[in-house]
């Protein structure tokens, strides 16, 4: 019967999904904090700390994640540094560097969107930086931020699956390891309906939330 | 805020340098041992064999994209109801499949005596490119006035006349920029073969860490070549979008501008 060797493993397939899932929930909360602190310094950041950001977002977006993830693989191995890096770990660093340099990018166009003048008139009428921040800048910056930080967040439910060239026990992993198991292309069905799942789902949410937060027009 | 950052951006960047050297003596990387092969003109050689294999896949795969794109498009845009339905299905989810499973997938499909890696991969390549361009492509069309195709068939172009010599040339000249920084992203992406057994950049930089017993050095220097092409790629997109920036906004009266620009006939 279609389907059977997928129910028959389908613990394997719900733990490599449920891996996917934290894989791509941690990469995106770092990536974030990555992306808010690189691209303060690259808006106001001085000569240095700036050109730093540069170079770190440039780097990391035109070099392939598989690059990255071996070489991080590597340097992390537990006979370099005397640490036992596990895949997971290493996939985390690793994924969370790269979506990082893609959300800095994604940031910065949000603060780049808001006029100065904005600040300046609300810093005239009273407001102190903090409620000028809250009131005036963010709101602002969240709406131009959402669309572009959703893409991000999409590729990365998909460049998660680059972990399992690390031997990361993530979705295709698990489904390659079944398909090996029990000689059937069946599972890899599974897993793409486990991906379509996730980036599916959260374009829809995300469409959702741009059309609530979208300026009226 | 400005000083803020500038203040704890330096500290950050210091602290962030010295744990990188740290890191870097502690694994012996700058031993100059682990260095020396890439003095040598043979291994750099053997890049650049691996390399052409990466430009070869990159290339094929851009160009039967770009073909596949225009129908592609043009179906999403033109066919009747259930037909488009198909053609949207098959974009859609097609977006949303990871590369390397498109990848394995069909590398495991097809009979390996059939069709070696090199071409699974780039078929698969190809039909992940092809649906981002279509939607690339799709978006160009649409941002062309309505009131360009109303003229074109008044003046008596057919419908096929009309795309081919006043939409599609434009739609053509929008998307450049965007496809130049999909084409970074197959670049990258061509690393990805290497897992299925495809011998090009990435799948070299195995064969040399292997021998030499330099991985982390290794993988720094192919990371460079990239670097190298797709920094290349994305100063060209800059500044392909710069030169649209500059050119002056096509602006049409009100009464030509229609808000139903959801199907192009």
């Amino acid at each position: 019967m279609f389907g059977q060797i997928t129910i028959e493993n389908l613990d394997y397939l719900v733990q490599g999904y449920v891996t996917t899932i934290a894989l791509s929930l941690g990469a995106m909360v770092v990536a974030l904090i990555i992306g808010c602190v690189v691209a303060s310094f690259r808006v106001w950041g001085g000569r240095v700390p700036s050109s730093a950001a540069v170079f770190y977002v440039e780097f990391f977006r035109n070099t392939p994640l598989l690059i990255q993830l071996f070489f991080f693989a590597v340097v992390l191995a537990p006979n370099n540094l005397g640490i036992t890096a596990d895949p997971f770990l290493v996939a985390l660093i690793g994924l969370s560097l790269y979506t990082g340099a893609f959300a800095t990018e994604a940031i910065r166009s949000g603060i780049l969107a808001i006029d100065p003048g904005q600040v300046e008139a609300a810093r005239s009428l009273g407001l102190s930086q903090l409620a000028t921040i809250r009131l005036v800048v963010l709101p602002q910056a969240i709406r131009t931020v959402v669309p572009p930080l959703g893409n991000v967040a999409s590729a990365l439910i998909r460049n998660s699956s680059v972990a399992s060239a690390i031997g990361t026990r993530e979705l295709l992993f698990m489904g390659l390891l079944v398909a090996n198991r029990t000689f059937s292309l069946e599972p890899l069905i599974g897993v793409l309906l486990g991906y379509w799942s996730l980036t599916l789902t959260l374009s829809l949410v995300l469409g959702r939330l741009e059309r609530r937060l979208a300026f009226a027009r | 805020m400005r000083k803020v950052a500038s203040g704890l951006g330096g500290y950050l960047g210091l602290a962030a340098l010295l744990v990188i050297v740290v890191v870097l003596v502690a694994t012996g990387v700058l031993s100059q041992r682990r260095w020396e092969p890439f003095g040598d003109v043979r291994v750099w050689r053997f890049i650049l064999e691996g390399l052409l294999v990466t430009l070869q896949i990159g290339a094929v795969a851009l160009v039967a994209s770009l073909i596949l794109a225009v129908p592609l498009a043009l179906a999403r845009l033109a066919l009747p109801n259930p037909f488009r339905w198909v053609v949207v299905a098959w974009i859609e989810l097609v977006r949303a499949t990871p590369v390397l499973a498109l990848i394995l997938f069909i590398t495991l499909f097809m009979p390996r005596d059939l069709m070696s890696p090199v071409w699974s991969a780039t078929i698969a390549l190809t039909i992940y490119t092809s649906a981002v361009l279509s939607e690339i492509l799709r978006a160009g069309i649409l941002a062309i006035p309505r009131g360009e195709v109303d003229a074109a068939r008044s003046l008596g172009l057919t419908y096929p006349q009309t795309m081919r010599l006043v939409v599609l040339p434009q739609a053509f000249s929008r998307m450049m920029p965007a496809l130049v920084s999909q084409l970074i992203t197959l670049v990258k992406d061509t690393s990805l073969a290497s897992i299925a057994a495809v011998s090009e950049l990435a799948g070299y930089a195995r064969s040399i860490h292997s021998f030499y017993g330099n991985p982390a050095e290794t993988y720094f220097v192919i990371a460079c070549i990239y670097f190298a092409i797709n920094y290349t790629l994305s100063r060209i997109a800059r500044r392909l979008e710069l030169q649209r920036a500059k050119e002056p906004p096509v602006t049409l009266p009100p009464e030509l501008e229609t808000a139903e620009v959801q199907t192009v006939r």
